[in-house]
């Protein structure tokens, strides 16, 4: 003969059964980020992207004094510097890694391994790789190295990942942008259509800027594309002394 | 510039904008005259297939029974590749002519736009119009 079950237990039972269909939500909420991404919209693409999938537009930092005009300075300096045919030299021009977000620009594509504790991304460009940790809690900044890369903790919540970076080193900037130690980098990742992904990096200094700034990447995914290798051996150029970036000729070009 | 030329670097420079920039680009393409081309024809010395830019050293008659050597500056391998090029596609001792920019400098170097190869066939550099390079 059964005994008939008691309504708090039935309760707990659907309240089992509730949080049980709920993880399973959650679990299953997750997107597939896994596989390679391209640019979007692609840089020489001849078709207008759909307005609905792009990045919006960036525009400049707002930095705090004086901060602010030393970089206004050298937006102008390089402006003119580029209007004389000699522009000044950034990192790239002498393959040093762009870091983090740097590499998230894309300028190749990138090839994002999403697992349950790990997000690894790696860039066709510079054979850049940076390491995001899910679900475990960032080492205080006082215990990261500073890097190009930075410390990477993040996690999802329902289809959106959000990943903190802490320790990027201040000389490495994105777009020259200057910063702090205690930079902070904010990002979200979340699908915006099955096929492509959005980025939203925003940076946070205290010191440095005004208000914080974001910068939306875009993605759209290479189903069948395969990532290349990219070591930087052969850089023709070179940085003068007076920090303009010149190319090498082949010995025999003097002639 | 040709009224279409400037309309394209006006599309270009517009399109630039609309994104966030591309961080990492190799180096700025500020040396090259993207405005006043030069077609070079020689026998290619050198084709080396390497990042951050594929090179050729091309030999270039200079109408007196000599030769000059141009440095010629190609986008990556990974961006050739997906226009069509391939490691081997030029070889020592090919005639080829190429479409440069050259260096605003005056020395024998430039960046391709384009290199016609010794079949006929023309090969771009995969750079949008406009001197907007992101590459």
């Amino acid at each position: 003969m059964s005994k008939p079950i008691a309504p708090s237990r039935l309760l707990a039972g659907a309240c089992l059964a509730l949080i049980a269909a709920t993880a399973a939500g959650a679990a299953l909420a997750e997107p597939n980020i896994t596989g390679r991404w391209a640019r979007y919209p692609r840089p020489a693409s001849q078709t207008p992207p759909d307005p609905k999938l792009a990045p919006p537009r960036a525009g400049e930092p707002e930095l705090k004094e004086p901060y602010a005009a030393a970089f206004k300075e050298l937006r102008r300096k390089q402006r003119e510097s580029d209007e004389k045919g000699e522009p000044l030299a950034n990192g790239g021009a002498e393959c040093i890694p762009g870091g983090v977000p740097s590499m998230m620009g894309a300028i190749y594509p990138i090839e994002i391994l999403q697992t349950p504790k790990q997000i690894t991304v790696i860039a066709e460009a510079g054979s850049e790789v940076r390491r995001i940790y899910l679900d475990e809690k960032s080492p205080p900044l006082e215990d990261i190295p500073p890097g190009y890369y930075g410390a990477s903790y993040g996690a999802w919540k329902g289809n959106e990942l959000t990943v903190e970076t802490l320790g990027v080193r201040e000389d490495v900037r994105y777009r020259d942008i200057p910063h702090s130690s205690k930079l902070k980098i904010v990002e979200h990742f979340k699908l915006v259509s099955p096929d492509v992904l959005h980025d939203t990096v925003t940076f946070e200094d205290p010191d440095y800027l005004a208000k914080p700034y974001t910068v939306t990447f875009a993605y759209q995914r290479l189903p069948d594309y395969k990532m290349l290798e990219y070591v930087c051996e052969n850089n023709r150029s070179y940085v003068d002394a007076n920090g303009v970036t010149r190319m090498k000729l082949d010995p025999e070009s003097k002639k | 510039m040709t009224r279409l030329d400037r309309l394209c670097a006006g599309i270009a420079a517009v399109a630039a904008l609309a994104t966030a920039a591309p961080a990492g680009a190799h180096h700025s393409f500020a040396m090259f005259d993207h405005v006043n081309r030069i077609t070079l024809k020689g026998t290619v010395a050198k084709f080396e297939w390497t990042n951050p830019h594929v090179f050729i050293g091309l030999d270039v008659p200079d109408g007196a029974g000599a030769t000059k050597r141009y440095t010629v500056e190609c986008a990556s391998p990974n961006v050739l590749t997906r226009v069509g090029w391939k490691f081997n596609i030029i070889k020592p001792g090919d005639q080829i002519t190429v479409l440069v920019n050259p260096l605003k400098n005056g020395d024998p170097g430039g960046m391709l736009e384009t290199a016609t190869l010794a079949d006929g066939r023309t090969l771009s550099d995969s750079n949008p119009p406009g001197g907007v390079f992101q590459r």
